[in-house]
């Protein structure tokens, strides 16, 4: 569906570039609201699934929405949606003007891609859904044309390129021990395959592929670069969306394909969940740090969001119900709270060409909605109650001590507290210095920059205070998935 | 070590080395189009791969005709696959050679190193 939109769009920028940004929204919006529609039919055990052209599965490609897919769809388009109506003021000052179709045309490709990226069950199409959200990455953050873009883009392009095709020669080794490319028809099929090694080194080769995508730690130095110097907009794009596909990809090849109870490479599967698991915890000490010696806003948003991504992992590989939960539930609060970052960072350089955090003094008096949806969803990244960060990270800790690894625990305690470290030293700047400027008046964003970036901040907010919305089915789903 | 077996999956094993071949390029060479050539043979290797997964010793093509037994065709899904590859390789290329023109355009020059150290304007 937005495909088509996709296609139609360079058409009509042709005809009229004014015309570029309501269609696209449109089709945000109805792929939005078909999504949205889907809510409640799928939970932890029931899954909506569509087989393409009527092929049955395992030959034909099924289409299959669990619990998961269906998380990250919401998260997709809702975070979507508001960062395609910030981009319509935005994106006109920082890329040139016969470009601007373009970007739609991406933003509306990499919509699409990650959204079939979530939703399928066919492993050759979930590589190519990869590729393709992972090349117009690639041109979104070159589409400003500067030096520092370029070189960003073919940094993050090399990388990106040697994870993909990883990712396809660990699909061909899975092809070549089981026959068979739909995830669950192999999952069965490894059960009795009498390939084990080559279904060993496939998973390996995946799980490192993925890390590259999702920016762990020894592999995240493409990160920085390209999120810090892409348009805001995509850089909160890149940060909340693009990043979890990676996340993803290790969900989907750890927990559907090889899945947790597996008698034949359990050893295997546990060790490799073991070193991601610390990967993970070095990623959440290190992004802290990197970020706090950082002087550009966006560069230290980026590098948080590296200890973010950590945390993440943390969650998802600690092979505990609680611990798993927490890891969802900070894809959601994460996906929010940096979007709305990025998208303040953006605000300070639309209105002043803003990026060093000492010049920052004082703005908190003359943009007092911008400044405040920084603070909350600081609170949110750092994990203060009650916000949505908070919960993920409770649920973390408490799945570390569900299993006792108590070396986690430390180290999710200190992740925090250097998140806290800097994010509230942007905070200090914005409120509590440079007083006394005299005869400043409120400068506020234009309306549609402001209003997504409020929602936001609102829904980290939101998120921590009515965590039971979510938590008993992220739960529920945690547990099946863990056979517990 | 068994030799004959190795050499009866020859295709697997010259697939691993140019892999890693490719991955040596892009790592260790400085200039840009060199990285892209090591990246494409990174890709043939692995197509290399995908398709002898699905040969078969005198395979017919296959289509359901008179004489040809289904334990004689050649697997059809690797072979699609490799197109769908090939499709998507070739658009990184293109997207990383457009690129490798702009930054020529900015920096003069397409050496990694150089640009690193041109990095701010």
């Amino acid at each position: 569906m937005p495909l088509a939109f996709a296609a139609l769009c360079p058409i009509w920028g042709m005809w009229r570039r004014k015309a570029c940004f309501p269609w696209s929204l449109l089709g945000v919006a109805i792929t939005s609201f078909l999504v949205w529609s889907l809510i409640g039919k799928v939970n932890a055990s029931k899954v909506v699934a569509y087989n393409v052209s009527g092929w049955r599965p395992p030959w034909g490609i099924q289409i299959r929405i669990d619990y998961m897919g269906l998380l990250m769809a919401c998260l997709i388009t809702g975070v979507g949606l508001m960062l395609l109506i910030y981009s319509w003021r935005y994106i006109v000052s920082e890329i040139k003007e016969e470009r601007i179709p373009y970007y739609y045309t991406l933003y509306l490709l990499i919509f699409t891609a990650m959204l079939g990226f979530s939703i399928t069950s066919d492993l050759f199409n979930f590589f190519v859904f990869m590729e393709i959200f992972s090349i117009t990455s690639y041109a979104l953050v070159a589409i400003s044309g500067e030096r520092m873009a370029l070189r960003a883009a073919f940094k993050y392009l090399l990388m990106g390129a040697i994870s993909s095709l990883t990712v396809l020669f660990a699909i061909a080794f899975l092809y070549s021990a089981t026959g068979s490319l739909n995830m669950l028809d192999i999952s069965s099929r490894l059960k009795s395959t009498a390939y084990l090694p080559v279904a060993s080194v496939a998973l390996i080769l995946f799980i490192a592929a993925f890390a590259v995508k999702s920016a762990l730690f020894p592999v995240h130095v493409w990160l920085p670069d390209a999120h810090s110097i892409a348009p805001s907009p995509v850089s909160a794009l890149l940060s909340a969306l693009v990043i979890k596909m990676g996340v993803l990809g290790i969900f989907r090849i750890l927990f559907t394909v090889y899945g947790h109870s597996f008698s034949g490479l359990s050893s295997t599967w546990n060790s490799i969940a073991g070193v991601v698991a610390w990967a993970a915890a070095l990623s959440i000490i290190l992004g802290s740090v990197m970020a706090i010696i950082q002087r550009d806003l966006k560069i230290m948003i980026a590098y948080s969001s590296v200890s973010q991504i950590g945390y993440i992992l943390l969650g998802i590989t600690l092979i505990s119900t609680r611990g798993m939960a927490g890891g969802l539930y900070n894809i959601v609060a994460h996906a929010m709270g940096k979007a709305c970052l990025f998208l303040v960072a953006g605000i300070f350089i639309y209105k002043h060409g803003l990026r060093r955090i000492e010049n920052l003094r004082g703005i908190g008096r003359t943009m007092p909605v911008t400044a405040g949806a920084f603070a909350l969803a600081a609170l949110s990244i750092v994990g203060v109650p009650p916000s949505a960060g908070f919960v993920a990270k409770w649920y973390i800790l408490w799945g570390c001590f569900q299993e006792g690894q108590y070396a986690f625990v430390i180290v999710v305690l200190l992740g925090s507290l250097l998140s806290a470290v800097y994010c509230f030293r942007v905070v200090y700047y914005m409120f509590f210095t440079g007083a006394g400027r005299p005869g400043v008046g409120l400068d506020e964003a234009p309306f549609t920059m402001l209003a997504p970036t409020a929602i936001l901040s609102v829904g980290t907010l939101f998120f921590g205070i009515f965590a039971t919305l979510l938590l008993p089915s992220l739960n529920n789903a945690a547990r099946v998935l863990l056979l517990k | 070590m068994n030799f004959s077996r190795m050499f009866h999956n020859l295709n697997y094993v010259v697939s691993a080395l140019l892999f890693l071949m490719g991955l040596y390029t892009v790592v260790v060479k400085p200039n840009l189009i060199k990285k892209l050539i090591g990246l494409n043979i990174m890709e043939t290797s692995v197509f290399l791969f995908i398709v002898s997964i699905g040969m078969v010793e005198g395979g017919e093509a296959p289509i359901v005709a008179e004489g040809v037994k289904s334990s004689q065709m050649v697997n059809p899904i690797p072979q699609a696959l490799i197109l769908t590859g090939i499709v998507v390789a070739v658009s990184t290329t293109a997207v990383a050679l457009s690129l490798c023109l702009k930054i020529h355009e900015r920096y003069g020059t397409l050496n990694a190193a150089e640009i690193l150290g041109r990095g701010e304007p």
